[in-house]
């Protein structure tokens, strides 16, 4: 059964995994599609596969059952797995890479509850950090914010790294979505709690950032009901939701597009499929 | 067969209940067997040995078979099992080989019964027959098994495996005969207990030892394996060749396989090492357990169902010293965790999704929501197809494209290629970009162009005057871009200069301009009746935003009635093939987009193009008769543009903010507009619109943006003297104190392009060593180096 699909940051290749143990890579063109890659090493079913920005080369993180994650990579056409991290005591269900401009940096949520966060330091080391107890019973999405500088009209000195607020939202089986910002010192801190939904959170989502002021994040739960939530205030911390949709089983994917005017949810059981492309209309 | 139906009968009337316990034990536990009343369990190992009542609310310890003053070794149990139709007949393997059976029935303390002492290594396993009373069977570590008649007092026969260490053995439930056996070399053997010969079958199950295996309890040929290469094999036995129907991967050696009760495709598992937990599979679905079981801090070493037809108690033994009864539905399921369905926006608005197959296969009949054309490209994949139940554990992948072919995004490749954004008059550039939307049937968008030719262009001129006007717009914003780029460009190269002030360079180019056209400046405001006057306005243009477009709205303003046949020649026609050629996505976009139009803006909305041409015009007319102050439009402009941009289509707001330049820039905040450059940018990237998106960078005016041209590249400067890498940003070298950059010929500091050998590292202004080489191939600095220029 395969539990996630991903395309690269180009759209061409498609990344599934799948509870075989298998993280398979997929060229798709002209309505047709090849098998480029199947990468083994996991011992578990695999939740979840994200791909990284391709300014770090072609690198893909899968995270599995067996409470690994690990970070694959293309080297001259065939792929290998470069780094392996089973700093979990539970299946990790979420892996996704934050935007490019912070360096590689890698979020895995996971069943035990916690979240950390994989900093590559060069030469094929990774830093790792640890949120404890981040969603009680387990966190099952992460979701990075896109990059935004803070008060980009203020003069940056150049050669010098931008001082971006780094964030990401979570969603676990408190049935709460949570917000979290690095500190000045590097530590990550609980901004924000979402709290609308009624059942387990499976997916959150954040909108890429396209011309839009205001940031939005979506998420769906086990309790069938999709929000929207937006906050147009600068310092981020008045989120409204928006009921977007009820829907009559369990959520389990939201996915934005590009352009972020579009959002697609997944969900059903075994007799019902909804797929909902819907144009959100923003304030 | 008939014993065995009444025994069911016998156990079939009482009903279990109980709850999630647990007790905790003396000393770790080795195994453990359940009474057939259910409401007994024994609990064996290294140095215990007791019997505990299941009772509703806890385990109660009922009898010690542990007794005298000093234990011996026979008591040390590997195993222990409970016969299941005599309620007073357990056996025990000892560590040291001995099998054991206890009478419970008997009246002293010492229950103990017959020993049997034949085996010279541990008994790994003991095994009664299902059915009849007094067979026992034997595996040990010594590769034989035994079968003891509880008559008599030795083994009534006994099996060589011929291989390594037995690990298990097992009667079959429905062949009276038959028992299997699993050895540490990875083989199961299946044996007639009348031949003691040879084996009927042998075959290779598993990578590594097999630790243990289950006959199937109403299944007649299922046999389930576990081995240390954690997978769980069942195997059907009927066939002439042991075929593999099902194999279940773990995350640890399996020590211990038990089928569920009642469930036909489930078996409960526990590890020998690393994983605590007690897993209960579905077969058919061979990698996510059915429920898991936690409650264990150690290697869970016995597990048994306690009825065998209820299938909802479990209980197990550990090396925690701990006894449990789990109940299912108190389990974690991680199936249900399990995610059954991918879904991915692709780039370019094709959707990836994967989900069951039966979902899909359900779906296909169902109508999509309209507007969508899918078309399922992708594969199906079964892991079994024979089974109804294969749907479960599959998946199909499918890839949804929005539009048959480009997919969704095309427009926005097409559009970012074929759009022109400078290098030609403002008014050419809207007519061109209004067409490359027309034919990408983005009529909106089209229309909104041409609408920003009328507003910007000037109508009250003369074609030509307007395209030479219109030209110089062009060319003083290119040129202003240019210039300042230029100077940008050559300032990290020089090292020295990296930080050259972006105002400073500015301003020199504009000191160099009105050097050279000053008078017109003087006499501008006067000329303006006169007709555009291209140099000035190129100058205006240079110098500063407002005026710039003042001075644009200015000469529609005075020369409003000469021009108008001229703007009815080449204006109208243009409109009206709009109005004339609404094709149905139009009016389908108009319907969609109106709304919002409407809700938000109600100044756009009158300008949507349901009836644009006319209102457009009436706008335009009313503005010439009135006088209207220039920023009028930039008020519309400026929202429009935030409309396009919150619609996602923040390449419209890019383009027409390039395009605009100067006329729109001061009306909408900073931030904002780089903001959209750098997303349009990034969007670009992902698309690999390389070019386009150099062109954006190169055009944007923000400074945050400019600068991504620039960033990857630095250029380490040495001082030419003392040969240490320049660190401070002067052009005088720290630790020599002396000016790096000196040309060689005119002995100045070279402050803009240095040009230097790279043998002798010495150089200076590049007229200078180009004049300078064309009499001498020798360094000018007299170093009498050759000096070689590419």
């Amino acid at each position: 059964m395969i539990h996630d699909t991903q395309m690269d940051y180009y759209g061409t290749p498609l990344a599934t995994c799948s509870s075989d143990r298998s993280v398979k890579i997929f060229g798709v063109c002209n309505g047709g599609q090849i098998l480029i890659a199947d990468l083994r090493g996991h011992e578990g079913p695999v939740w979840q596969v994200a791909w990284a920005h391709p300014m770090y080369g072609n690198i893909l993180a899968s995270c599995s059952y067996d409470r690994k994650v690990i970070i694959w990579r293309e080297e001259n056409g065939t792929w290998e797995k470069s780094h392996e991290h089973a700093g979990h005591d539970s299946s990790v269900n979420s892996v996704c890479w934050a935007p490019h401009d912070y360096g590689l940096i890698l979020a895995c949520g996971s069943s035990d509850g916690a979240i950390s966060l994989l900093t590559y330091t060069g030469e094929g080391q990774w830093e790792v950090k640890k949120i404890n107890n981040a969603h009680t019973i387990g966190c099952n999405a992460v979701s990075w914010a896109p990059a935004v500088v803070p008060g980009s009209l203020v003069d940056q000195p150049s050669g010098q790294k931008p001082n971006y607020i780094k964030k990401f939202a979570s969603g676990g089986c408190d049935n709460l979505i949570k917000l979290w910002k690095e500190e000045e010192d590097g530590q990550w801190k609980e901004e924000q709690k979402l709290e609308a939904h009624s059942d387990w959170v499976q997916d959150v989502a954040w909108a890429p950032s396209i011309g839009l002021s205001t940031s939005t994040i979506a998420s769906c739960s086990q309790d069938g009901r999709v929000f929207i939530w937006t906050c147009d205030d600068a310092s981020g911390n008045t989120w409204s939701p928006k009921l977007l949709h009820k829907f009559s089983d369990v959520m389990w994917h939201v996915s934005w597009s590009i352009t972020a005017n579009i959002l697609a949810v997944s969900g059903g059981d075994n007799k019902e499929l909804q797929m909902q492309p819907q144009i959100d209309h923003l304030p | 067969m008939e014993k065995m139906s009444r025994v069911t009968t016998a156990l079939g009337g009482s009903v279990l209940t109980g709850r999630t316990m647990h007790c905790h034990l003396d000393a770790p536990a080795n195994a453990i067997s359940v009474c057939r009343d259910a409401a007994q369990v024994v609990v064996a190992g290294r140095s215990i040995f007791k019997i505990y009542a299941i009772e509703e609310e806890q385990f109660v310890e009922k009898l010690n078979l542990r007794v005298g003053r000093k234990p011996s070794l026979n008591l040390s149990c590997a195993d222990v099992v409970w016969h299941q139709m005599d309620e007073n007949l357990l056996a025990t393997a000892a560590t040291n080989g001995v099998v054991v059976t206890w009478n419970l029935g008997r009246p002293s303390r010492n229950k103990q019964d017959q020993l049997f002492t034949e085996h010279k290594r541990t008994v790994n396993k003991v095994c009664f027959h299902p059915t009849e009373a007094h067979v026992l069977l034997s595996g040990s570590q010594d590769g034989f098994m035994k079968c003891f008649d509880l008559r008599r007092k030795d083994s009534v026969s006994t099996f060589s495996g011929q291989s390594e260490s037995v690990r298990d053995v097992q009667f079959s439930i429905r062949d009276y005969f038959t028992f299997a056996s699993t050895f540490e070399n990875g083989n199961v053997q299946l044996w007639d207990i009348r031949r003691p010969d040879r084996c009927e079958r042998m075959f290779t199950a598993h990578n590594g030892p097999v630790f243990c295996c289950d006959w199937h309890p109403e299944d007649r040929g299922w046999l389930a394996t576990g081995g240390r290469d954690k997978m769980v094999k069942v195997w059907d036995m009927t066939t002439h060749r042991a075929k593999e129907m099902h194999c279940v991967q773990t995350i640890a050696s399996v020590a211990r396989v038990k089928w569920r009760p009642e469930c036909r495709h489930h078996l409960a598992t526990c590890s020998m090492m690393v994983d605590h937990n007690i897993y209960v599979w579905d077969v058919r679905r061979p990698f996510v357990p059915a429920a898991m079981f936690e409650e264990h801090r150690d290697v869970t070493t016995g597990i048994a169902w306690r009825h065998p037809h209820d299938p909802s108690f479990l209980l197990s033994g550990s090396k925690d010293s701990s006894l449990c009864q789990h109940l299912f539905r108190d389990a974690s399921q991680p199936v249900e965790r399990a995610n059954p369905e991918g879904l991915c926006y692709g780039l370019f608005g094709d959707l990836a999704f994967a989900a069951k197959e039966s979902l899909v296969a359900a779906e296909s009949g169902r109508k999509p929501y309209t507007g969508d054309r899918r078309h399922p490209i992708f594969f199906k994949r079964k892991l079994d197809p024979a089974e109804p139940f294969a749907g479960l554990a599959s998946s199909a992948l499918s890839v949804f494209e929005t539009e048959p072919g480009g997919g969704a995004m095309r427009w926005f490749v097409d559009t970012a290629e074929r759009y022109a954004l400078a290098g030609r008059p403002l008014a050419e550039l809207c007519d061109h970009n209004a067409k490359v939307a027309r034919e990408l049937g983005r009529n909106q968008v089209a229309q909104t162009w041409t609408m920003l030719r009328t507003i910007y262009c000037s109508p009250g001129l003369l074609p030509t005057a307007n395209l030479s006007h219109s030209m110089g717009k062009g060319g003083s914003c290119g040129l202003q871009l240019m210039n300042s780029f230029n100077l940008k460009d050559m300032a990290p190269g020089l090292g020295s200069e990296t930080r050259l002030d972006r105002s400073k360079g500015d301003a020199r180019s504009d000191t160099v301009l009105l050097d050279s056209s000053a008078t017109l400046i003087t006499n501008e405001d006067n000329e303006e009746t006169e007709g555009s006057d291209v140099p000035a306005d190129y100058l205006l243009g240079d110098v500063e935003g407002e005026d710039d477009e003042l001075y644009l709205l200015d000469p529609e303003h005075t020369h409003p009635e000469e021009p108008e046949c001229v703007l009815l020649q080449e204006a109208f026609p243009l409109r009206h093939e709009i109005v004339d050629t609404p094709p149905g996505p139009e009016h389908l976009q108009d319907k969609a987009d109106s709304p919002h139009v409407s809700g938000s803006e109600a100044d756009v909305a009158s300008l949507a193009p349901v009836d644009s041409s006319f209102s457009l015009l009436s706008v335009s007319h009313a503005l010439y008769d009135s006088r209207l102050p220039p920023d009028f439009f930039s008020v519309l402009v400026r929202d429009m543009l935030h409309f396009y941009a919150e619609q996602g289509d923040v390449q419209m707001a890019v383009s027409v903010l390039i395009v605009l330049g100067e006329r729109v820039r001061k009306d909408i905040d900073e931030q904002t507009q780089e903001h959209w450059y750098t997303s349009y940018i990034d969007l670009l990237q992902r698309f690999r619109l390389w070019n386009v998106s150099n062109e954006v960078v190169k055009l944007s005016t923000s400074r945050a943006v400019s600068c991504l041209n620039q960033a990857s590249t630095t250029l380490h400067v040495n001082c030419s003297h003392c040969k240490r890498p320049m660190s401070s940003r002067g052009w005088v070298c720290d630790r020599c104190h002396r000016c790096a950059s000196m040309c060689a010929v005119c002995h100045h500091v070279v402050k803009g392009l240095f040009v230097w050998c790279q043998g002798c590292s010495h150089g200076g202004h590049l007229q200078h060593i180009m004049k300078w080489l064309e009499g001498s191939s020798h360094c000018p600095a007299g170093c009498g180096h050759l000096c070689e220029y590419s």
